[in-house]
């Protein structure tokens, strides 16, 4: 029985909670339901850390798009933040490409449905793509587990398959595809990686199969992995605890929510009016 | 859907001109506009490169859904944007390079070179700040003394003043003076516009001294000093090579200007026009503004053939369009208009006319397997009665049904009711105690099972001065085995949880009920646990709260907010309409809406209800003693007076055009609902029921005479 409706778009978030917990995915992406239960502990440190990625973010597509570094240098209260700043202006362009897009987004067919990657940065050069990610985590999380993650599969997957517009036409091969983890509050270290055809093949069955495997599903059961749940906002209604876990072991902080979630719809002045 | 040859043109070629396209809502200038987008897709253009436009972010949904289900092996993610988005998303990505223009006059720190971030309001933070700042000027100065409308209607027409000045490109300070010239005959009516006039620059000047951004300033800094910048310009310009702009007559003429410069940037646009339109004039909206955009355009289009109604409901089109004097050709059909509407045997009370709708409704739905989809009903207004009424018989016919309308205020949840009386019973500072009434149904709605008789017995004992008492201190042996030991226990957990709250500093409102929610209401044995309605409510309650929190505090840090916040959502400022839930409504359900709600969606159905055909309110626009659609748009001339002829003609225009749109949008029968007398007792004998009527009686000549 498929639950998916004809338009849904898959993005690295849902499916990452599908892998995690196919319940969340169901609560959350097909029944959408909010269930507004803290996330972690201690809410208003999330708060602050989530604004400051916010902020951090917003200068570096500030400064793509060609404001002057010290006009936005002016502009930044938070010492930390500009701390972050500074060391993305010292070395978060190193080796990165001349034709860059920031905060450029493409979906790509999966399925019957599409995929969405939403890159901080991409940058091309003639014989490379980098997809810079910017993280503002505490943490550096260990390489197997960023490699392992649904990001690094789609971000990479979904530019070798959906790049051909940006590249003359022509598809960007592979090979010549890196994805770059850049961390601001560890001094910019990276952690990149390559791409290539075997790979690529692997990821797409990989998520191919996911889409399937969620199309034929009867049931979404929860995780097995009951420490996932203490940072669940759905732990409640699966009766799977009282309290948010600790703020300062979510490795995660960078992408604990989908900033779409908080945009705001400003358009609503003239719905108001009806 | 095969396309038409037009179409055809429309969707692949002319694809590096601008195309002006326009036709009659229904004749398929959005379909083929979605083709044009696939086509270019599939001709290698980046998805990005390509920006839909258009005037309200809900006529972008069939852009968006039919980009993700199409088969193209290639990026389909085509930005969409209006003219409010493009402003928001403009101002927030170049603030710095306008910040500290002295002529903009914000107020910047003089200390240091530091740019101080915008705040962006939301139209309930605009709300907020005119009750707070707005509302004791108004009190003080004795203004609009003479008018008699709630304050909140009188704060969203001074907003309205103020989004038009942007939106259609005059100074916010001529707005008394445009409206005086025009219509301040007497003096009372010159003090109105005066005293609004002096309201919208207490509101402005409060904006500039706190970088407080308004949908008017937003709008005006993009328009008068975004734009103009050759960086601003080139970003947009080299982004976004390709413009699909569709509904140009709904839209504004601050769009319209931009889009004269952008035009001739372009690799390739689609200007679309749907030339029966301009339904959103009160809004700022300029149909012939928009079609001086046609010269721009190298190729034009024009699709006449209908592709929504059928050839009855084409034959009532033309029929009323006569009725209503749009056209002096008498209609000329070989079919019967009659066919394409029912009608309501003859009812007196509007009662009985909605019983007639939901049975009528049921029996599509239940005998003839019409999707509810398919069906909407509508009325020139909804209030609440009315809706409540349709929603009730609906349900009895077991029809599903949704409400294309804000729900009910937060306050009127007993969702959020119950996270607001445990906030005041946790916070005894805030010296706002809760009521007893209050304090019974948070505990009937806290604790499930617990039926209110017994939550008021609770209440009636353990709630004594402000303060709740623990379960364990009931000494009646009688009343604790009523009430018994397991719901007594639910409340010594809940008590239990507040005191050890009020232990520990307090913490903001909305983290305050995100803990109470998910520690406690949300658990097992209480009230809200899997109850996932009441999670909305609280959810929408909690991003209120920390929207209020995170603005106010930056601005006023030593407002006492929690209690501020409170007192606002009871008064109905705050958290007073939300927004979000329903335009992802996506049921199969029987839409229930205003009459230009439905319009505005540009959704067709197969079947609609028109309620209150009597109803004068089809043409009136409505009563708004501060501002004026037509005297405060751009086809306005200066000096010239408004005049009781263009009262009765714009009022027959306006009906023309609601009744005519709505037709367009209807695939098989119109239900014509018609009560002798209104919901007050009113005889109801507006100009559509003459108009109806004058129609049924000539095609009933027209028949005895064949």
């Amino acid at each position: 029985m498929n639950h998916l409706p004809e338009d849904f778009v898959f993005s690295q978030s849902s499916l990452q909670d599908y892998v995690d917990c196919p319940r969340r995915f169901q609560l959350k992406y097909l029944l959408r339901q909010r269930y507004p239960a803290p996330e972690v502990d201690d809410l208003l440190e999330f708060e602050r850390r989530m604004a400051q990625g916010e902020r951090f973010h917003h200068l570096l597509h500030q400064h793509a798009v060609g404001l002057p570094a010290d006009v936005l240098q002016a502009g930044i209260s938070d010492d930390e933040v500009r701390g972050w700043f500074d060391t993305y202006l010292a070395n978060g362009l190193n080796g990165v490409p001349e034709r860059r897009y920031p905060e450029y987004s493409l979906t790509v067919p999966l399925g019957d449905y599409r995929l969405l990657a939403k890159f901080d940065l991409l940058a091309l050069g003639d014989d490379k793509a980098l997809i810079i990610d910017w993280k503002t985590s505490r943490h550096v999380p260990r390489r197997d587990r960023l490699q392992a993650r649904l990001q690094t599969v789609v971000y990479r997957y979904v530019l070798a398959k959906g790049g051909t517009a940006l590249n003359g036409g022509n598809p960007i091969p592979p090979e010549q595809i890196e994805m770059r983890y850049w961390y601001a509050d560890h001094d910019g270290q990276e952690v990149a990686f390559n791409y290539d055809a075997a790979q690529f093949k692997a990821d797409a069955d990989y998520l191919e199969g996911l889409v399937r495997e969620i199309e034929d599903r009867e049931r979404f059961p929860l995780t097995d992995d009951m420490a996932r749940c203490a940072y669940c906002t759905y732990r409640s209604l699966c009766e799977r605890g009282k309290y948010a876990g600790s703020l300062d072991e979510w490795e995660q902080i960078d992408e604990p929510t989908d900033l779409d979630d908080l945009d705001f719809d400003f358009d609503q002045i003239a719905e108001i009016a009806f | 859907m095969r396309l038409l040859k037009d179409q055809q043109r429309v969707a692949s070629e002319h694809l590096d001109t601008r195309l002006y396209l326009d036709g009659l809502a229904g004749t398929g200038k959005t379909t083929a506009a979605i083709e044009r987008v696939k086509t270019l897709i599939r001709n290698g253009v980046p998805a990005s490169s390509i920006l839909i436009w258009v005037p309200q972010a809900t006529l972008a949904i069939p852009y968006r859904q039919a980009l993700q289900r199409a088969r193209i092996d290639a990026d389909t993610n085509v930005p969409t944007t209006t003219i409010g988005k493009l402003a928001y998303d403009m101002v927030k990505l170049f603030w710095p390079m306008i910040a500290n223009k002295k002529e903009l006059g914000f107020q910047q720190s003089e200390q240091s070179n530091q740019i101080e971030d915008p705040h962006f309001l939301s139209l309930e933070l605009v709300q907020y700040y005119m009750t707070r700042h707005l509302g004791p000027e108004i009190d003080t100065n004795d203004y609009f003394n003479s008018v008699h409308i709630s304050r909140n209607r009188l704060y969203t027409q001074i907003v309205d003043n103020l989004n038009k000045a942007a939106l259609v490109g005059f100074a916010p300070d001529t707005i008394g003076d445009r409206l005086k010239s025009a219509l301040g005959e007497s003096v009372e009516q010159s003090f109105i516009y005066d005293d609004a006039q002096k309201s919208a620059a207490k509101f402005r000047e409060l904006c500039l001294q706190h970088n407080l951004l308004d949908f008017s300033l937003q709008v005006e800094l993009f328009v008068k000093h975004l734009w103009p910048l050759k960086e601003v310009q080139r970003y947009l310009t080299s982004n976004f090579r390709h413009l699909i702009v569709d509904n140009i007559e709904e839209d504004t003429p601050a769009s319209h200007d931009i889009l004269r410069d952008w035009l001739p940037q372009t690799d390739s646009a689609l200007l679309i026009n749907d030339s029966g339109g301009g339904y959103r004039r009160f809004l700022g909206a300029d149909p012939i503004n928009a079609a001086e955009l046609r010269d721009l355009c190298q190729v034009h289009i024009t699709l006449d053939n209908h592709r929504v109604m059928s050839k009855e409901l084409e034959a009532l089109h033309d029929e009323l369009a006569f009725s209503l004097h749009q056209t002096n050709d008498m209609p000329d059909s070989d079919v019967d208009a009659r066919d394409a509407i029912a009608y309501a045997p003859d009812i007196s009370y509007q009662p009985q006319m909605i019983t007639w709708a939901a049975e009528s409704i049921a029996a599509l739905v239940h005998e003839q397997g019409v999707p509810p989809r398919e069906i909407v009903i509508m009325a020139p207004y909804m209030p609440d009665a009315l809706r409540f009424s349709l929603q009730k018989e609906l349900d009895l016919q077991l029809v599903p049904h949704r409400s294309h309308r804000p729900s009910r205020a937060l306050r009127e949840e007993t969702a959020s009711r119950t996270l607001l009386t445990l906030a005041r019973l946790a916070h005894p500072q805030w010296n706002l105690p809760a009521n007893k009434f209050d304090v019974a149904n948070m505990l009937a709605a806290a604790i499930t099972e617990l039926d209110l008789i017994r939550a008021r017995l609770l209440a009636d004992v353990l709630y004594r001065q402000g303060k709740l008492a623990p379960f364990t201190g009931i000494t009646n042996d009688a009343l604790t085995q009523r009430i018994t030991f397991d719901l007594g226990m639910r409340y010594q957990t809940l008590f239990d949880w507040l005191q050890e709250y009020q232990s520990q500093d307090a913490l903001p409102l909305d983290i305050f009920f995100s803990k109470l929610f998910g520690e406690v209401l949300s658990q097992p044995g209480f009230g809200f646990h899997g109850q996932t309605d009441a999670a909305n409510v609280a959810a929408n309650l909690i991003d209120s709260a920390q929207a209020f929190r995170q603005t106010i505090s930056e601005i006023e840090p030593n407002l006492d907010i929690p209690v501020e916040y409170v007192k606002m959502v009871e008064e109905g400022v705050i958290a007073n309409q939300y927004l979000r839930d329903w335009e992802d409504d996506k049921r199969d359900a029987v839409l229930i809406a205003p009459a230009y709600t439905f319009l505005l969606a540009n959704q067709p159905v197969d079947y609609q209800f028109w309620l209150n055909v009597g109803s004068s309110g089809w043409a009136q626009r409505l009563y708004q003693p501060l501002t004026h659609p037509y005297v405060l748009s751009r086809q306005w001339q200066s000096g010239r007076r408004w005049t009781d002829d263009d009262e009765v003609r714009t009022d027959e225009q306006t009906l023309a055009y609601l009744a005519l749109g709505l037709v367009r949008r209807c695939r098989k029968q119109i239900y014509l609902g018609f009560s002798q007398y209104s919901e007050q007792g009113y005889e109801q004998r507006g100009d559509l029921l003459m108009a109806i009527q004058t129609m049924l009686r000539r095609l009933n000549r027209s028949e005895a005479n064949a």
